[in-house]
């Protein structure tokens, strides 16, 4: 709990913001638990945010270690990344807390054995923490914390524009698998190439990160991802005509028994400038029934100033998997 | 953008200046130490002969490619400090940096990385010693 000096410097923050908060905690909307086969989406846009006074808060919610962390960034630039990262993990888990009734400094994580973070729900005493899976992903302009219940959760994103520097194909041929070589090698535009090179490697990145046993028991070029009609799923469509009533599926590696799970997917376009990419699990029951819908809820967030719930906006547009956006 | 407050800084503890070594670098094969004031006589690395130079680069010279290929990858301003002990994730490398930093390697050393190994490799030392130790067993 907070010692009388984090109060005083708390309502200082506060004065010197203007604004007519209470607590920290206070301030952070509530929001209900996502359901089941539901995962939520958070972002912030580091760009909108530049009060300092702002920015220490965030600072001061950290773990010694995180702080740490932060202050072995080189940069400004990167510090500030690194703080906004660790801040949106802290204050979206807190919102999900039984009448946000805990202060996102006290949450503890910890690691899975092969370095996964993960809440670390064993600390509590009193109250029963619901089983929260997160997950989290930066570029330069956004990021962006997935939170589902009970489901493992992988999200990668980045930006459209972003450039190799490597050629394509050799990128492809380094690290994908064939079939996927092959699907980008038939598209002549170089421009789409590089974008479905992006899009692919969101994917895979998710899909690892989800799975969360580390990029070296999962190599990218092991699996293969394929775009279908959901009504004849395994179908090659080319990629650049893949729309939301596309299923992504993936094509497990051989050796299948490391990795089981009936894994779903969506792919979202954010802002014309942002590719995201989520992967969660279903339950097993589904299989061979036909895929059911992703539910899935944006939220772009200011932690302790604003959160806005994006639904029927262009600000975010499912491109790939089955999905149906929640309004929040 | 304005930094942070004393407070938040002042958890950084700085080593005293005066019993960190301080080394002059005047040539890529020559280092001379000097610690408190006292001087220590240069180490030189002697070249072995051209074939070693080219196949099995000295540690230094490694971690100076790596160097100019992490800066290159991550698009440095120059003049930024990146050394040995430079963790890729400190630099602003995402794991699609890392992956190209190590198609540059592969690349630069005539090397090929397996996905285990580039998983393990987070600094720039780190990335250098396994370079040594394949292009070693290349000799």
């Amino acid at each position: 709990m907070s010692s009388l000096l984090d109060k005083a410097r708390l309502m200082m923050n506060i004065h010197c913001l203007g604004r007519n908060l209470v607590t920290a905690s206070s301030s952070l909307h509530c929001v209900q638990l996502p359901a089941q086969k539901e995962a939520h989406f958070w972002y912030v846009l580091p760009d909108e945010i530049k009060d300092t006074n702002l920015l220490n808060q965030y600072f001061e919610i950290l773990s010694p270690s995180e702080k740490e962390s932060v202050f072995r960034m080189t940069g400004e630039l990167l510090k500030k990344r690194a703080i906004l990262a660790r801040a949106l993990v802290r204050t979206t888990l807190a919102r999900y807390q039984i009448n946000c009734q805990i202060d996102p400094k006290a949450l503890k994580f910890k690691k899975n054995r092969y370095g996964k973070p993960e809440v670390d729900l064993q600390y509590t005493e009193d109250w029963k923490l619901p089983q929260l899976r997160f997950n989290i992903s930066h570029t330069s302009s956004l990021i962006a914390c997935g939170v589902t219940v009970g489901s493992p959760i992988g999200i990668d994103v980045e930006e459209k524009q972003r450039r190799l520097k490597n050629d394509v194909l050799a990128f492809a041929r380094r690290y994908f698998s064939p079939d996927e070589i092959e699907m980008l090698t038939k598209i002549a535009d170089p421009e789409l190439r590089r974008l479905e090179l992006i899009k692919l490697w969101t994917l895979k990145e998710a899909y690892v990160k989800a799975v969360g046993k580390g990029f070296s028991n999962l190599p990218f070029n092991t699996f293969t991802f394929q775009f279908g009609n959901r009504l004849k799923t395994g179908i090659h469509l080319r990629p650049h005509v893949m729309s939301k009533a596309h299923e992504i599926t993936v094509e497990p590696p051989d050796d299948s028994k490391n990795i089981s799970g009936n894994w779903q997917f969506v792919l979202l376009e954010l802002y014309g400038s942002h590719y995201a990419a989520i992967c969660i699990e279903q339950e097993s029951t589904n299989r061979g029934k036909g895929s059911i819908p992703v539910n899935l809820m944006l939220r772009k967030t200011i932690p302790f100033v604003e959160d806005e719930c994006i639904f029927g906006t262009d600000k975010a547009v499912v491109i790939g998997g089955l999905t149906t956006l929640l309004e929040c | 953008m304005a930094s942070f407050t004393a407070t938040s800084m002042s958890m950084i503890s700085l080593a005293k200046p005066s019993l960190v070594p301080s080394a002059r670098i005047s040539s890529p094969n020559s280092v001379s130490l000097s610690i408190k004031g006292r001087n220590f006589p240069s180490i030189t690395l002697q070249p072995t002969g051209r074939r070693f130079q080219v196949t099995c680069a000295a540690k230094q010279e490694t971690v100076q490619k790596v160097c100019d290929i992490v800066k290159k990858q991550l698009a440095l301003p120059e003049g930024s400090s990146v050394t040995g002990e430079s963790k890729f994730a400190a630099l602003g490398a995402d794991s699609l940096d890392t992956v190209e930093i190590v198609m540059g390697l592969e690349e630069e050393f005539g090397i090929s990385v397996e996905e285990e190994s580039a998983q393990s490799i987070t600094t720039v030392q780190e990335a250098a010693d396994m370079i040594d130790k394949l292009l070693e067993s290349k000799c």
